[in-house]
């Protein structure tokens, strides 16, 4: 079980220009609690990001991490060079602090994952 | 009225068999069918490893047959899945992964393993394996797959009914099998009664809404 806590932090959603979302060049600042995913505040402040198995695997809903923290304590495949990266998985990313992250970043990830050789990189690209 | 409504998927040229029209109906909806069907893939990819995990997690259920026969009743339905949406992928003009390793990488639900340490042999330590933890790891497939399906009849609702009708009859088992788990892990777990709402399948993976016999007999 997760630690509850009470605290709430803004987590600044910013949806690239570039993006196929709808919400592309949108920016969402959110109060996200210290026990929830960020993924999950957003969906339910209406923003629709994307997202598929939401236990931190899939890799669906990658976003880049530009400013703050955020932990992963359920993530099922979440990796150190991710995290060096600056790679985060909002569906199990909850916030440590005030944190900024630019979503849509699926593409990006895959070729980062199959460039250290860890899945699920080179199953996708190479089909 | 022959001029009122342009098919773009009349932009297939009559006797061509290089290009479907099965899939340009897709397209010309806005969905593309390439990325669909890598995303079935990966759905069916976690149809497939949940299929071979949980017939370990049925065994290590030992002495509790009643979560046996449903664990047994999941699992052949998870295969089900998988025989259901094996021909669509090929009809979008993908294929199976040659490496069944990169079928699991690709997965898009995390591998369902026995949550036990393993010993130095690669064997399980089962000395400490609680019927509770195996139904928590049940339960959390179960969620996965329900939201994999869910994003999949999101991205076909009103663009491919065919895909969607698959879906959605896989989502329906995926709904009846996270309400077994519930109700089992609340008694095991809680001693609370959290009923299913439902009754065991008629037969072993019955699988009443997804079943490929009745829906496609030449898969
Ligand atoms: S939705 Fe699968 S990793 Fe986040
Ligand atoms: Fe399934
Ligand atoms: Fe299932």
């Amino acid at each position: 079980m997760t630690q509850s806590s009470n605290e709430t932090w803004t987590v600044t959603i910013v949806v690239p220009e570039d993006s196929s979302l709808d919400e592309a060049g949108e920016t969402y600042d959110l109060e996200v609690g210290a026990d929830e995913t960020i993924l999950a505040a957003a969906r339910s402040a209406g923003v629709w990001l994307p997202a598929d198995c939401q236990q931190g695997w899939c890799t669906t809903c990658a976003a880049r991490l530009v400013d703050g923290d955020v932990a992963h304590p359920n993530a099922r495949r979440y990796y150190d060079e991710d995290d060096e990266a600056g790679y985060v998985l909002p569906c199990t990313a909850k916030p440590r602090t005030d944190t900024t992250v630019v979503v849509d970043q699926y593409d990006d990830f895959l070729e980062f994952r199959a460039a250290n050789d860890r899945p699920p990189g080179n199953s996708k690209l190479d089909s | 009225m022959s001029d009122e409504k342009e098919h773009g998927s009349g932009s297939v040229a009559p006797g061509d068999t290089s290009k479907r029209v099965g899939a340009e109906v897709i397209r010309e909806r806005g969905v593309d069918p390439e990325e669909l069907r890598e995303k079935l893939i990966d759905a069916i990819g976690a149809e497939f490893t949940t299929y071979y995990y949980y017939t370990n997690l049925r065994m290590h259920l030992a002495g509790e047959e009643d979560y046996k026969e449903i664990t047994e009743d999941a699992r052949l339905e998870d295969r089900a899945h998988f025989e259901l949406v094996v021909p669509r992928i090929y009809e979008l003009e993908g294929s199976l992964p040659n490496d069944i390793r990169d079928f699991a990488d690709r997965a898009s639900c995390p591998d369902a393993e026995v949550p036990t340490p393993m010993d130095d042999s690669g064997g399980f330590d089962t000395s400490d394996l609680a019927v509770e933890d195996i139904l928590e790891v049940l339960l959390e497939a179960e969620r996965c797959a329900i939201r994999t399906w869910s994003e999949i009849c999101d991205m076909t609702r009103g663009a491919d009914p065919r895909t969607y009708d698959m879906a959605q009859r896989i989502l329906n088992e995926e709904m009846d099998h996270e309400a077994w788990f519930i109700e089992l892990l609340s008694k095991e777990r809680d001693d609370e009664i959290n009923p299913a709402g439902h009754f065991a399948r008629g037969e072993p993976g019955d699988a009443p809404y997804s079943t490929n016999n009745r829906f496609n007999d030449s898969a």
